[in-house]
């Protein structure tokens, strides 16, 4: 039964994206790091991602599906709204919380180094393990989740992401800080930083799907930085993670990204896979269907 | 008298269709929006490549479309500019390179520095075949 339910859970996360209207993205293919690429105004980007934890001996495998909803509210605010659950093998499948977050970009112009600043707000339970970031020590993912989902955790999350544009690459460097407003264990920290880069640089003019401009590839490093009570990489979890993107139309991107742990705190096996979708001028749309004029 | 007259009827009617096609007649640049001396001096590497302007054509078919229109005349409930006007085509290569990749964030330009500096100056192509005749 519970098999099946996980099965279920699964199939729905894959195929909700397929019945949307048709857009347009050509996404970084990180999962982690952040550039300073803000969503166009008024574009609506719906993503559905999951992350997989193949687990050490003793360990169960769990699959961690999450849906993303960004949308562009000026050429330098994105704002982002994610709902995420989590099923555990030989356990059970979960709602574990959302997270409602914002980017604003504070310079107008292009530099060598692009600075954005990063405010989200967190609800979620012990349970989650979609691992959008790691902060402090190592996530649990030995107890069961009906322990874990008693424990509701509302957090601040900020992150520095800082991101340059070098000959076609990107490079960019993550720096978090968190702070549970529910528990007194202080800041955590945590970082990510990446690296890619599109694999032609030239477009062609003919609609090829699998021409080498459709692709861009590159690899991320991401992990936890302990927090006030203990700073360092003692008992944290570190990933380094090569990420590819595939826009498999003008209107969405399909990611993947295997991640391979770096510490014994870490899972051996990170998978990440991830779909976009992006719809132009939703907030047009939106405003017609009240009269409005933009 | 007469043909003052019939010359402004044609404008008044080329003005409604325009209008009604939602084209961005009354674009008008913004004054602060201004390149850097060295970004003008840049030119564009593919200027001798005219076939590259191909690839150019399907970048703005995706990525400009929405607010410029597929003739570049500039959606007007966007605001968006009309690249077709010579306010714009009189413009060097790489002041609209530099255009491209900075946006214009006080009316709504996003930047487009995510896409490689080659497909940003076969955009510059595509744009300078949008020119009026």
């Amino acid at each position: 039964m519970e098999h099946m339910r996980f099965l279920y859970f699964r199939l729905l996360i894959f195929l909700l994206p397929l019945g949307l209207v048709t857009a347009r993205a050509q996404e970084p293919p990180y999962f982690v790091t952040y550039t300073h690429y803000m969503e166009e105004p008024g574009n609506l980007e719906i993503e559905t991602s999951s992350t997989m934890g193949i687990p050490r001996t003793g360990q169960k495998f769990y699959f961690a599906p999450y849906a993303e909803l960004e949308y562009g509210v000026t050429t330098r605010w994105t704002a982002e709204l994610y709902l995420e659950g989590q099923s555990t093998w030989g356990d059970s499948t979960i709602f574990t919380g959302w997270r409602l977050e914002n980017r604003f970009r504070p310079l107008k112009r292009e530099h060598w180094i692009n600075p954005v600043l990063y405010l989200e707000y967190e609800n979620l339970n012990e349970a989650s393990r979609i691992q959008k970031e790691l902060v402090g020590g190592a996530p649990d993912v030995s107890s069961p989740n009906s322990e874990l989902r008693q424990t509701t955790a509302h957090e601040i999350e900020t992150k520095l992401i800082l991101s340059s544009t070098v000959h076609d690459w990107n490079v960019a460097e993550n720096f978090i800080v968190e702070k549970n407003l529910s528990q007194s264990e202080g800041f955590e920290f945590g970082y990510s930083v990446g690296a890619y880069r599109p694999m032609a640089s030239m477009a062609s003019g003919t609609n090829c799907r699998f021409c080498r401009e459709n692709f861009s590839a590159g690899v991320e490093v991401y992990g936890g930085l302990g927090s006030t009570n203990g700073f360092g990489m003692h008992e944290t979890a570190h990933y380094v993670a090569p990420v590819i993107a595939w826009m498999i139309s003008d209107n969405s991107t399909l990611r993947f990204s295997p991640g391979f742990g770096l510490t014994h705190e870490s899972n051996p096996v990170l998978l990440r896979v991830g779909y976009a979708y992006e719809i132009r001028g939703f907030g047009s749309r939106v405003a017609q269907l009240f009269g409005g004029k933009r | 008298m007469r043909a003052r007259a019939l010359l402004g009827m044609v404008g008044a009617c080329v003005l409604a269709i325009a209008l009604a096609a939602g084209q961005n007649v009354s674009y008008q640049p913004d004054p602060d929006w201004k390149a850097p001396a060295d970004a003008e001096s840049r030119v564009n590497p593919l200027v001798k490549k005219p076939a590259a302007a191909a690839g150019g054509k399907k970048i703005f078919l995706r990525e400009c479309v929405e607010c410029h229109g597929e003739d570049g005349s500039g959606v007007l409930k966007k605001h968006a500019a009309d690249l077709q006007r010579p306010v714009v085509q009189e413009q060097k290569d790489g002041v609209l390179f530099w255009k491209i990749t900075n946006g214009n964030a006080d009316r709504g330009m996003p930047s487009f520095s995510k896409l490689p500096e080659m497909q940003r100056w076969q955009l510059v192509l595509h744009i300078r075949m949008l020119r009026q005749h």
